[in-house]
């Protein structure tokens, strides 16, 4: 691969394995300066692994880890850095905020572990704190903090030195959920004005997608899909990606026809009624008869609550009201047609009757087919 | 002795509950019809679980009187207080509190013992109720062996086992995840809508009550805010304090310069030197030139082209993609608005936006 | 709504009003029981503070109010000294149980040692048995002439002399310190391991080194628990009076305990002098036990994480066999030697040092095991009747005791709760040789002296604390919601207590029931003090055997006593398990 000043951080061939399951496989990935890259996939993808191959807190059995320029792991060429060489900064999900210190010293640790005279412990830990907004307890004990306070804590203790990439490790979870929403918006905040490298693992989606320059999907130990929040989530490259990203009605077919674009999608019918017939878009290396995964989102389903006019080329489904759910800012649905069920969103109130009939219309390039 | 003529089931009068010097609820009243699900809604301290724990008897009362049916539960200025265990209540706690040394099985066998039941007809009972609640094959296993979810369909199972005549949940859902709270709390309805008890559902989840409940109570401060069904609550919230802290609002103050016909009229703002007039609803109460309080849905608030009918400009300074929808904040003098775009089409952040409000959503409230 | 369908909420509210009348009563059983754990633990007390003041004229016959016992104190020939051998000991066995503790508990918890988890109950053991049998068991293996390692020395290895001299006071350190190892082994090793492993790897991701994380995150962590150890360890040292009694008193060197006993019982008997420095010793204890309740044990960290998480484990690489042959090794010199040795010991008639393959008899477990043979020793025989009735009714008594406040203090919150709560600490102050001189003093011309009985209350006064914890340690990790959950069930307030708290408490009543079985079978220190002829316990039994017959007699009861707690150990780890003592 070219050597390219930009990248901050580079993972190669990446494998490591418990036993004998694997637990990643094959990772690849480039990291720009100032980038902030989410891994993201359910528990026990391989997302905290990686992390932590990064971090020196695990040994990789083969591929090669350069943070700055530098390898800091390459079992094939016997190098290994232990966490402390590696000028990294890690936040956990717990925390980790020692109990023992003040919150100032907490921040200034990394500091004085690197010898920095006292005068630039005193202004860089105020600075730090300063950032994340703490500085009025700097001589506090950590274990009088809250949640939110001590992550903050946590935050600043690693971004203080200035390491080359700062890695978080699920660090939201442990907060509720008005917190977890401040705290998201605060280290997207503090990532940008210190323009520092950050990779972050979550399961979250929808921290991923508010939070992330890039977004690495995992599941089983590989790398599904890798691209901008808005991207993966309009082009997921399969079915996985689509249902772990957002709300989904994942509609299993074969193709019956291709017409540029546009493919022609048959969903059999599983209890006894008329096939659905479906046109979407996607799926340019499909054959005629092959599976299809018909992917709709249910923000894209327009409902009716009478036979609409699809004159200008629109798909509808007829279909019974499963139930709903009143979220307040809008009505959730559920719709069976064909025996099969279509999640469906309004952003208003309906009166909808369990078992009525109403009608659903999406444009055929909302419906996204997949092979996979 | 005045005796209620209500038809209500379960009336709560004047229901007074002191813990040292603060009053934890402040003299409310209200009355649920058979088969209800009413949710009591508010902040941690507010008095929802106070409330709770009266009629659960698990604490005494300082004034008024609880009665459901045709039992009278407590009313200290007649003497009277039922223990807990005589007034027929199935109870859904925060932390389930199913028994660890027990199984599925004999937890929910419990009520149904103490009632003196037959074996059989016990055994009877416990298996139709744990396929309620999807448990059977749980049955036997001790009920430290099961999910925070299953726990809590137990702790469900054996609160309605002795088909009681009241159910009251203490946040049941609060324990779980996010996923599972979701899945659960549609399940929780669906079993509550079949075996039709009237049920109290104490929660701080705004959501949770919208979708959950036939009627919710908002409270503050030990007293009644506003009751209505969810969609009237969401959608005609009477003052700044429930439409804050049911859903997401834009709140503005303002002034009502006209009202043109009843619970309509205009609301006028001034910003950065643009004062704009907003045709809005008004609630009950409000006269023209009287400081209010504008309420609008961030959902109810849209970006809309040039000549798209937008009454005010500001520009778009954060667009938060979450996937179904996109979160923009658009800055209009000092003030921030919260909008709702749809993902396929919705302001970029550093744009000027155009926004436009429906009268019908626009709510000019008590501050 | 009528009258007359009002009639049975009446006839409900009958009951209600029984109900309100029972919370009153639950406030007087909480008054009443206030009262007694009161009077068993404070007028002992009061009254030995009392007699503390009380001056026996020289010819032993009157009394005089005065702080003459105090000035004797300091102006006697043995007691000062006795003083500042007190210290020396404590402070001695202190820093080497520390020491051991610590490395154990670290080794164990830490590194991938060989064999750690099960060497860990092995480590734990010296934890349950009797220090005074220990230091018997050393004497046999240290003593210059007929200590068996001595002559061993001698015979194998062809050494002049000895190599060892158990019997001074470093004799005593030795044996203390490593039998109250476990003691902080048990304060440490929970925080050492379920320490949430992110509090180290995130030092190490800021950029410091194993050791720099050691001296700077895991050791400060756990310091509280070690200091607390230490303290425990060192009041308990200074309370033990059979280990100096045996190795270091014969010799010259008294302790405090030794000069207490000596004033108790025996030709100069003086109780009021002895309650004078009982009251000199037990300031010293409670005071440290104060520093450590009130400042040191709120300030042990809450590291622990809700999650399941495993430590950081360290590779030691090939030390890992360096740190397995420590482990074996403590496990050799506090279980294996000397428990060998007792064996060897008691199956001769007489011990001259030597193992005489011919001599080898059963005639000394004869003699203090069949009672029902004419040349059975009483003292022994006795003893073990006596132990084994004081350990069953003793620890059961002090159950349901403790079973009462903990639930008083953690449910009702009735009126004397904070006093009950205060009571249940204050024995935990007081060596057990004090107490027992407070009991002696009150109860010596009641009754109850001279009985069974006086004993049982010495022994539940002093240890129900124990239990007591067992089972608040379970009560407050269950919610309250479970009790609750009863009620709105339909079940009255005792059916709930007999079908939901009891049985969610099991765990710590069995837990705090063998444990106190096992403190009773071997306590020494507070029977010393009450026991008259016919009242021995084993550990008297053991006393008299050692004071009056020979080391094989006293070798052979002491291994009776062995191996009674051993069953005992075996029964608490079967069915308490690890998590009992060390979470």
């Amino acid at each position: 691969m070219t050597s390219n000043s930009d990248i901050k951080v580079s993972i190669e061939h990446l494998y490591k394995s418990y036993g004998a399951e694997t637990a990643v496989k094959d990772f690849n990935l480039d990291i720009a300066q100032g980038e902030f890259v989410t891994l993201l996939g359910p528990s026990g993808c391989g997302k905290t692994t990686t992390l932590r191959c990064v971090a020196g807190l695990e040994r990789p059995e083969a591929g090669e880890i350069r943070i700055g320029g530098e390898t800091v792991v390459a079992p094939e060429k016997d190098i290994y850095l232990f966490p402390e060489h590696r000028n990294i900064g890690m936040v956990f999900q717990s925390y980790a905020v020692w109990p023992h210190m003040t919150v100032f010293d907490n921040v200034a640790y990394g500091l004085r572990v690197r010898r920095a005279s006292g005068a630039e412990i005193k202004t860089k830990t105020m600075k730090a704190l300063e950032l994340v907004g703490l500085d009025h307890v700097a001589d506090r004990f950590a274990t009088k903090l809250s949640g939110g306070q001590r992550q903050r804590v946590a935050l600043a203790r690693a971004i203080v030195y200035e390491p080359d990439v700062i890695l978080f490790d699920e660090p939201l979870s442990n907060l509720d959920a008005k917190l977890r929403e401040q705290m998201r918006d605060e280290i997207v905040r503090l990532q940008k004005e210190v323009g520092i490298t950050s990779i972050f693992v979550t399961h979250d989606q929808s921290e991923a997608l508010v939070m992330s320059d890039r977004v690495v999907v995992m599941d089983k130990a590989v790398i599904q899909q890798i691209g901008d929040p808005e991207d993966i989530y309009a082009n997921p490259v399969n079915s996985f990606v689509a249902n772990f990203i957002g709300v989904t009605s994942l509609l299993e077919g074969k193709l019956t026809a291709r017409s540029g674009e546009t493919c022609e999608v048959e969903v059999p019918s599983t209890n006894g009624g008329a096939p659905l017939r479906l046109r979407g878009t996607g799926a340019p290396a499909a054959q005629t008869g092959d599976r299809i995964f018909f992917n709709l989102r249910p923000e894209d389903v327009q409902l009716h609550l009478d036979a609409p006019d699809v004159s200008d080329g629109q798909n509808v489904i007829e279909g019974k009201v499963i139930d709903t759910i009143y979220l307040g800012s809008f009505l959730e649905g559920r719709v069976s047609a064909s025996g099969h069920e279509i999640g469906i969103q309004i952003d208003h109130y309906e009166n909808l009757r369990p078992d009525q009939t109403v009608w659903l219309t999406f444009r055929p390039e909302h419906g996204l087919c997949l092979t996979d | 002795m005045a005796v209620d003529t209500s038809g209500a089931y379960l009336q709560v009068d004047n229901l007074v509950k002191y813990f040292g010097d603060d009053k934890a609820v402040d003299g409310i009243s209200f009355g649920i019809p058979k088969g209800a699900f009413l949710t009591l809604l508010g902040p941690s301290g507010c008095g929802k679980t106070t409330t709770l724990m009266s009629i659960a008897g698990l604490h005494t009362i300082d004034g008024g009187r609880i009665r459901v049916g045709e039992t009278i539960f407590t009313s200290p200025k007649e003497g009277l207080f039922l223990p807990p265990e005589k007034r027929d209540i199935g109870m859904v706690f925060q932390s389930y509190a199913i028994w660890p040394h027990m199984t599925v099985a004999q937890n929910v066998a419990y009520p149904l013992e103490i009632r003196n039941w037959d074996q059989s007809d016990i055994d009877d009972r416990v298996a139709e109720v744990l396929e309620l609640v999807g448990l059977t094959d749980w049955a036997d296993s001790l009920a430290t062996n099961l999910s925070g979810g299953q726990q809590q369909r137990a702790s469900l199972a054996r609160a309605i086992v002795s088909k009681p005549s009241l159910l009251l949940f203490d946040e049941p859902l609060s324990n779980l995840d996010l996923k599972l709270r979701e899945q659960m709390r549609v399940e929780l309805k669906r079993i509550q809508n079949e075996v039709g008890i009237t049920s109290i559902y104490v929660t701080h989840d705004q959501s949770e009550a919208l979708v959950m409940s036939d009627e919710i109570i908002v409270m503050s401060k030990g007293k009644i805010e506003q009751r209505g069904g969810p969609v009237e609550i969401y959608s005609k919230p009477v003052n700044e304090y429930v439409s804050n802290f049911i859903g997401i609002a834009n709140l503005m103050k303002g002034k009502v310069v006209e009202v043109s016909e009843p619970g309509i009229g205009k609301f006028e703002v001034t910003q950065d030197g643009q004062t704009v007039q907003l045709p809005c609803r008004l609630t009950a109460g409000i006269a023209a030139g009287e400081d209010a309080v504008l309420s609008v849905r961030p959902e109810n608030v849209h970006a809309v082209p040039e000549g798209g009918g937008g009454v005010l400009t500001g520009e778009c300074i954060h667009a938060i993609f979450l996937g179904s929808y996109v979160d923009c904040r658009v800055k209009w003098g000092d003030f921030e608005w919260k909008v709702i775009s749809h993902p396929r089409n919705h302001p970029r952040t550093g744009e000027k936006v155009h926004l436009r409000f429906d009268a019908e959503h626009t709510l000019a409230v008590q501050p | 709504m009528t009258t007359e369908t009002l009639s049975p909420t009446r006839e409900r509210s009958r009951t209600s009003n029984r109900l309100r009348a029972m919370m009153t009563q639950e406030n007087l059983i909480t008054f009443v029981v206030a009262i007694i754990v009161a009077g068993a633990v404070i007028v002992p007390l009061a009254v030995l503070f009392v007699s503390s003041f009380k001056v026996l004229d020289p010819l032993g016959w009157d009394t005089a109010w005065g702080f003459g016992n105090y000035v004797e104190m300091f102006t006697d020939r043995i007691i000062p000294k006795a003083f500042i051998n007190t210290l020396i000991i404590s402070s001695g066995s202190t820093v080497l149980a520390t020491f051991l503790g610590v490395s154990l508990a670290w080794i164990n918890a830490r590194t991938n040692c060989p064999g750690r988890d099960y060497l860990e109950p092995y480590n734990l053991i010296p934890f349950f048995l009797s220090p005074f049998v220990g230091a018997i068991a050393w004497h046999n293996l240290g003593e210059p002439q007929t200590g068996l390692l001595n002559n061993l020395a001698r015979d194998v290895l062809g050494i002049e002399g000895a190599i060892m001299n158990i019997d001074n006071i470093w004799g005593v350190i030795w044996v203390t310190g490593i039998f109250f190892a476990p003691l902080v082994y048990l304060f440490v090793v929970g925080s050492l391991r379920r320490m949430d492993p992110s509090l180290e790897d995130s030092a190490r991701t800021t950029g410091a080194g194993l050791v720099r994380t050691t001296m700077t995150v895991t050791l400060p962590l756990v310091m509280p628990g070690i200091l607390s150890g230490a303290i425990i360890v060192f009041v308990t040292s200074a309370g033990e009076f059979g280990v100096p009694f045996k190795l270091s008193a014969p010799y010259g060197w008294e302790t405090l305990t030794t000069q207490i006993f000596s004033k108790a019982v025996g030709d100069d008997a003086n109780h009021y002098l002895g309650a004078a420095m009982s009251m000199a010793l037990g300031i010293i204890t409670v005071f440290l036990i104060w520093v450590q309740q009130r400042y040191i044990a709120p300030r042990s960290f809450t590291t622990v994480t809700g999650k399941g998480f495993r430590p950081n484990v360290l590779d030691l690489g090939p030390w890992k066999w360096v740190a397995f042959g420590y482990n074996l090794t403590f496990i050799a010199v506090a279980v294996v030697l000397p428990i060998v040795c007792l064996i060897i010991v008691s199956l001769h008639p007489v011990w001259t040092g030597k193992i005489v393959w011919a001599d080898l008899t059963t005639i000394n477990y004869v003699k203090t095991l069949f009672w029902w043979r004419p040349e059975a020793i009483s003292a022994a025989t006795n003893g073990i009747g006596n132990s084994l009735i004081l350990a069953f009714g003793g620890a059961s008594i002090a159950m349901v005791m403790a079973l009462v406040i903990s639930y008083m203090i953690h449910r009702t919150k009735g009126f004397g709760v904070r006093m009950l709560d205060f009571l249940s600490v204050v024995p935990i102050g007081f060596p057990g040789i004090v107490l027992a001189m407070g009991v002696l003093v009150t109860y010596i011309q009641t009754p109850i002296y001279a009985t069974l009985w006086i004993l049982m209350l010495a022994y539940i006064t002093r240890f129900f604390p124990y239990g007591q914890r067992n089972i608040s340690s379970i009560m407050l990790a269950i919610s309250e919601e479970l009790d609750q959950s009863s009620r709105m069930a339909g079940a009255s307030w005792f059916t709930t207590l007999w079908r939901i708290t009891i049985p969610l408490l099991k765990p710590g009543l069995f837990a705090g029931w063998i444990l106190l079985f096992i403190i009773f079978l071997r306590e020494l220190s507070i029977s010393i003090i009450l026991f008259t002829t016919g009242t021995e316990t084993l550990s008297v039994g053991v006393y008299y055997l050692t004071n009056f017959e020979n080391e094989p007699l006293t070798a052979a009861l002491s291994m009776a006593q062995t191996v009674l707690l051993l069953i005992a150990i075996y029964a608490f780890r079967r069915f308490a398990g690890r998590e009992a003592l060390t979470a």
